[in-house]
């Protein structure tokens, strides 16, 4: 279970990048956990892969179920793995997906997206 | 091709006496005004209230055996305006609109729970009817979401711009942005365009 949103105020806001290696090592739940308590702990988090359609619902979903009154949900962007299509028969028969690609996810109190497009994004982190 | 043959085999074997369609989107995209404007031609009623307060559904509104004809042809079907989806719920926002902010905060709990049904509801439609505000950028990641989810589920999608008649759409930015996508404008607002979609909707099921 994801924790509680951190109540101590901070001077800045943190970026947290995390590896593909280690990223591979976890199972879907587990980096779902590890994005609610980063994105409680009100840090940025930067992940080098992508998340598939159902996997991003799913991040929704939790983080729903987490809002309150300190928690208001979350905003996320990034860039989605670009499989081709003898790439999405492969992941159909083997069930390995290419994850390659980019998540930023963060608070939707610190953070504010700009503008978004499939090549470029834009966010704000705001710093109160 | 696998899809076509996924379709053809469905449409030999498959075909529903009923469907089930949902209409999706973030808040404020004019759903609930569509699923009226929809209701009212077919049924005679209305199935819910629109405002310009977000996440205004916070249930699914359904409205069942709905007979929609175009061009000679006619679907049974039942009609599901879904809670808009999005990444955040904030009180704050509820009390911006003028509402008190104990009441503001029951909205906003029941505003996140309409978020994870409207989700949950991704496995059982049939087809869908994915709103956009014409005037807003259509390419966020919970459009990206919904759409992604429905094509793994091969569920078959029709992408409406609505709110046409607003000086600053530019409907043109959706299909720009999901080309791949079966596409139709309508103001729903002001019963623009509507046949166009009923026959797609025909089409597409």
């Amino acid at each position: 279970m994801a924790k509680k949103k951190s109540k101590k105020k901070k001077s800045g806001v943190k970026i947290e990048f995390i590896s593909r290696v280690k990223l591979h090592e976890k199972e879907f739940e587990e980096k779902l956990e590890l994005i609610m308590n980063g994105v409680k702990d009100e840090n940025i988090l930067v992940l080098e892969e992508a998340l598939n359609a159902q996997e991003k619902a799913k991040l929704i979903e939790k983080s729903m179920e987490e809002c309150d009154e300190d928690f208001p949900g979350i905003e996320f962007s990034g860039f989605d793995s670009r499989g081709n299509w003898i790439e999405k028969i492969l992941y159909q028969i083997t069930g390995r997906e290419r994850k390659d690609g980019l998540l930023i996810v963060g608070s939707s109190d610190i953070m504010e997206k700009v503008e978004e497009d499939k090549d470029a994004i834009s966010m704000i982190a705001k710093l109160e | 091709m696998l899809k076509k043959l996924k379709r053809l085999l469905k449409d030999l074997f498959g075909k529903k006496d009923e469907i089930k369609l949902g209409i999706y989107g973030p808040p404020n995209t004019g759903k609930t005004t569509l699923a009226n404007r929809i209701s009212k031609e077919f049924t005679g009623e209305e199935m819910g209230s629109a405002s310009e307060v977000p996440h205004e559904t916070r249930v699914v509104q359904k409205k069942e055996k709905v007979r929609l004809q175009s061009d000679g042809k006619e679907i049974s079907m039942n009609l599901l305006d879904m809670p808009g989806i999005s990444t955040k719920v904030d009180y704050k926002e509820f009390v911006d609109h003028g509402i008190d902010e104990e009441e503001a905060k029951v909205r906003s709990k029941e505003a996140t729970k309409g978020v994870v049904e409207a989700i949950k509801w991704l496995d059982k439609v049939d087809a869908v009817l994915v709103v956009f505000d014409s005037t807003n950028n259509p390419y966020t990641q919970v459009n990206v979401t919904i759409l992604g989810n429905l094509e793994a589920k091969d569920i078959p999608i029709i992408l409406v711009a609505n709110k046409t008649d607003l000086d600053d759409a530019e409907p043109e930015s959706i299909q720009d942005a999901f080309p791949q996508y079966n596409f139709t404008e309508i103001s729903a607002k002001e019963n623009e365009n509507m046949a166009n979609l009923y026959k797609k909707i025909i089409e597409s099921v």
